[in-house]
């Protein structure tokens, strides 16, 4: 049992304990909260995997921008409302049900799959470094990061477009 | 040339004209097309008749006007067959069928449905001719069923009074009882021998080898039907309420024509009941009773067409008991005379109700003798002529049924002699009776209706002298031997041959008691006819209400019929089962929509949940195929 | 290379978590974070498949995660906002205008 390998069960069982928080806070700062700390250990078990490129754009992305939007979004609404009182829906009982059944199901299907597709072997082990990976990324795949450049656009048009429709409906 | 068919083709022809221009071409038009196609249909009949002498004395004229039905290599033709029989049916249908409705052109004459009567009536002479010429039971059944349609037309005629307009109800039904049972002998007779032609059944049941059908059987099938046509009992109840009809309608349809449609139907149909004695008997036992049952319901009638309507049924039960006995050229013959005077009859009170302004009761009539005198002329010949008087017509038909009745081989008996016989008194007296209570006692009119009494126009006296003209002399042309060759008279029995001269005598007699006891009591008057009914009361109220028999029907099949309409058909199975499965379909669509509707909760997480359970649906049907 | 089981079924667990939150918390802005905890769990599969068959293709497609998951924000936060306007609280238990 390497130091490795115990940081990545660290990190794991960390992940796991951020995901059962999210559902049991009431405060959904404090839900913010926890998984910010579930997404920093994944990128911890990306970091312990190799997989550099990955972990480093997990947190700027991620944590940075996504999550601090959503921290942004929680201080700025009243959030003493129903939904703080009784945490849980109507949905309870046949939620917890049905996840257990869906986890319970994807284990099953991945013990029946057996081996991937795709065999390792050929050629070296791709480098997850950011140079080495960006380099690969925009010779392979440029016109996936073009498009995805597209769908940006259309979130700003979007994002805009409601809440222009907001405030002339507020008006 | 398709002479047959052209007689069967005009009055349809007037019925076309008048019912669909009638009304916008006038009078004048509708007279002339209504009247003067039946005439032509007369004359083209007369030309037929020569033909037909000139080829000989059993000889047939036939003409096949098309193909119906086919199937396989047989099939049913419309096709139309003369012989002497028809010869005679068919001038008694276009002759005194004209006669009737020039007098209707009078009679009807402010009547503003003039065209419309002038239709159906010409509809009416198209459908009995398509019975008489008809070679096949089936044209005769399209005939059969089309003279009962007419008859509901033209009974109620003047349908807005709700009365009338049951009392055609009432005929029509009745007509279809019967045509069960002649519905069900026509599917024997096609059954056992393969054809419907008449003159084939006949020859069938006159071959060596019997049918494989039993010829009493189908001859009380098709004399049920002509039980129901004929007004005899039991199916006798829509006769009387029929002269809710226009007069001329019941000179023609329920005294000369349509009513004898059933003594035509066994007269030509004579092989079956020639080999047929127990429905012989029946046809025969059937007819006297009949005709003894209606005449004395007739005694105490005071409706001047009642009394008509009850002599016509006793009368035809004459003709029936007639052809019980085989003696079917008789039947026709009584039949021919019959038409003469008792259209006569009709039409003269017709005459007497239009110069009463609307009058047809008896009791308040008396002294018309001097207002009206050619309709009381007319009336006295044809009363005499019913009553049997010699030597005008009916004597002489009537006393050679009561000979058969007495005499016959086939079937005759003392006892159909002396019911038959009683009838006749019954018909002298009572016809006499009405003779004197409407013509000659003194006068029990209100004044206003003295002041109105006039003549009738020239149509309608004019055809009553010609009526009982062929009353008076109508007798001397033999018919039964002209019929002989195609009907042959029963054998008589040896030991009552000499006694024909003496029944001519007794009948004689009969007639001649009738008209005496019918001066008796009512030369002054009703006092004496009331003074007798006093003494009698119950028998003269159940005579007078008919034997209850309407009643009797009523309780017995109307009202559990209605019953069962009411409460089985309508009540079970229409509301309850049909209606009731469709609102329960309806009810159950629109419950099982809100249940299912009830997934679409607009609530996110149930959605999500949904499509949780598909997707681990997905996986576990990957583990099964995939 | 750590054990692929393991990290798959952390994979699958988180997936299940962040499901079981989206149907059962009421809280709208609370839904969205679950989602976002799924989509992590997605990228996390991603990524062991990427290093378990050697190539780049699982990572390129992280990346796009990434994109994706940004402009999904962008956009469903004022949408909650719109709505929470309307109904003036943040329980999507009361957001049930579609009630067929």
């Amino acid at each position: 049992m390497t130091i490795d390998q115990l940081l990545v069960y660290f990190f794991g069982a960390c992940a796991l304990l951020g995901g059962v928080l999210m559902l049991v806070a009431r405060h959904p700062m404090r839900v913010a909260l926890a998984l910010i700390s579930c997404m920093l250990s994944l990128a911890g078990i990306y970091a312990m995997l190799g997989v550099h490129v990955v972990a480093v754009f997990q947190v700027l992305i991620y944590v940075g921008a996504v999550m601090v939007f959503m921290v942004y979004v929680i201080m700025l609404l009243d959030v003493r409302d129903p939904s703080f009182v009784r945490r849980y829906g109507r949905m309870l009982v046949p939620g917890v049900v049905l996840g257990a059944l869906l986890a319970g199901a994807l284990g099953v299907s991945a013990i029946r799959l057996g081996a991937p597709a795709i065999q390792p072997g050929t050629g070296a082990a791709p480098s997850y470094l950011v140079q080495p990976f960006s380099v690969e990324f925009l010779r392979e795949y440029w016109l996936h990061f073009e498009l995805t450049s597209v769908l940006l656009v259309a979130a700003v048009v979007a994002a805009i477009a409601i809440i222009k429709s907001g405030r002339r409906s507020d008006g | 040339m398709n002479l047959l068919t052209v007689i069967v083709l005009l009055p349809l022809a007037g019925f076309l004209l008048n019912g669909l221009l009638g009304a916008r071409l006038g009078r004048t038009f509708v007279s002339a097309v209504g009247c003067g196609l039946p005439i032509l249909a007369f004359l083209a009949t007369i030309k037929a008749v020569l033909s037909l002498q000139s080829a000989g004395p059993d000889a047939a004229l036939l003409e096949v006007a098309y193909r119906w039905a086919s199937f396989g290599d047989q099939g049913f033709d419309v096709a139309f067959y003369f012989d002497r029989l028809t010869a005679v049916m068919t001038l008694i249908i276009t002759g005194v069928g004209s006669l009737i409705h020039v007098y209707s052109t009078g009679y009807m004459k402010d009547d503003p449905s003039y065209a419309r009567y002038f239709a159906y009536l010409n509809l009416f002479l198209f459908f009995m001719l398509t019975l008489v010429l008809g070679r096949s039971l089936l044209v005769c059944f399209v005939g059969w069923e089309g003279v009962g349609l007419a008859s509901y037309l033209l009974i109620g005629f003047w349908f807005e009074d709700p009365a009338k307009a049951a009392a055609g109800k009432k005929a029509f039904i009745t007509n279809r009882v019967g045509d069960a049972g002649f519905l069900l002998g026509l599917f024997l007779l096609y059954w056992a021998l393969g054809t419907v032609n008449m003159d084939e059944i006949n020859a069938a049941f006159a071959a060596p080898i019997a049918p494989a059908v039993s010829a009493s059987l189908v001859g009380v099938l098709l004399f049920i039907g002509a039980t129901g046509k004929s007004a005899q009992i039991p199916l006798h109840v829509w006769l009387p309420d029929a002269m809710a009809g226009p007069t001329p309608v019941s000179a023609l349809i329920h005294a000369a024509t349509m009513v004898t449609a059933g003594v035509y139907l066994v007269a030509r149909l004579h092989g079956i009941y020639e080999h047929a004695p127990e429905a012989s008997q029946v046809v025969a036992v059937i007819g006297v009773l009949t005709a003894f049952f209606a005449a004395t319901i007739a005694l105490v009638q005071t409706d001047i067409k009642k009394v008509l309507a009850y002599s016509t049924v006793s009368q035809l039960g004459l003709m029936f008991l007639a052809l019980g006995v085989g003696a079917y050229g008789v039947a026709v013959f009584h039949v021919y005379t019959h038409a003469f005077f008792k259209a006569c009859l009709f039409l003269g009170a017709g005459s007497v109700i239009h110069a009463l302004g609307g009058e047809q009761d008896i009791r308040k009539m008396g002294g018309l003798w001097r207002k009206i005198p050619i309709t009381f002329g007319t009336f006295a010949v044809a009363t005499a002529a019913i009553a049997g008087i010699p030597p005008l017509a009916g004597f002489f038909s009537k006393d050679e049924i009561l000979w058969f009745a007495l005499a016959s081989e086939h079937g005759g008996s003392p006892i159909l002699w002396v019911l038959g016989s009683a009838a006749s008194l019954m018909t002298s007296f009572y016809m006499f009776r009405l003779l004197w209570l409407t013509f000659l006692t003194p006068s029990r009119m209100s004044h206003d209706t003295e002041h109105h009494v006039h003549e009738s126009p020239f149509s309608m006296t004019g055809v009553l002298i010609v009526l009982a003209v062929l009353s008076a002399i109508g007798g001397f042309f033999k018919l039964p031997r002209f019929l002989e060759p195609l009907l042959p008279m029963p054998a008589v029995m040896e030991s009552l041959e000499h006694y024909e001269h003496t029944l001519v005598l007794v009948a004689v007699a009969v007639a001649f008691l009738g008209l005496a006891a019918a001066t008796f009591m009512y030369r002054g008057g009703l006092a004496r006819g009331e003074a007798l009914a006093a003494r009698f009361p119950r028998l003269h109220r159940f005579l007078d209400g008919k034997y209850y028999i309407d009643e009797l029907y009523e309780t017995v099949l109307y009202r559990p019929l209605h019953w069962i309409s009411d409460r089985v058909f309508l009540g079970l199975g229409d509301r309850l089962l049909i209606d009731g499965s469709l609102h329960g379909l309806a009810a159950l669509t629109r419950r099982a929509s809100g249940r299912l509707s009830r997934v679409e909760t607009g609530q996110l997480q149930w959605y999500v949940a949904m499509a949780v359970i598909g997707v681990v649906g997905c996986l576990v049907w990957v583990w099964r195929h995939g | 290379m750590a054990d692929t089981q393991l990290l798959l079924g952390l994979s699958f667990a988180l997936f299940a978590l962040g499901l079981v939150g989206v149907m059962v918390r009421r809280n709208a802005l609370v839904m969205l974070m679950c989602m976002e905890l799924m989509l992590n769990a997605v990228i996390l599969a991603l990524v062991t498949f990427s290093l378990e068959t050697a190539t780049l293709s699982g990572a390129v497609l992280v990346f796009l995660i990434f994109v994706v998951a940004a402009a999904e924000i962008a956009i469903a936060i004022p949408i909650v906002l719109q709505l929470s306007r309307q109904r003036s609280s943040l329980d999507v238990e009361g957001y049930d205008r579609l009630k067929g």
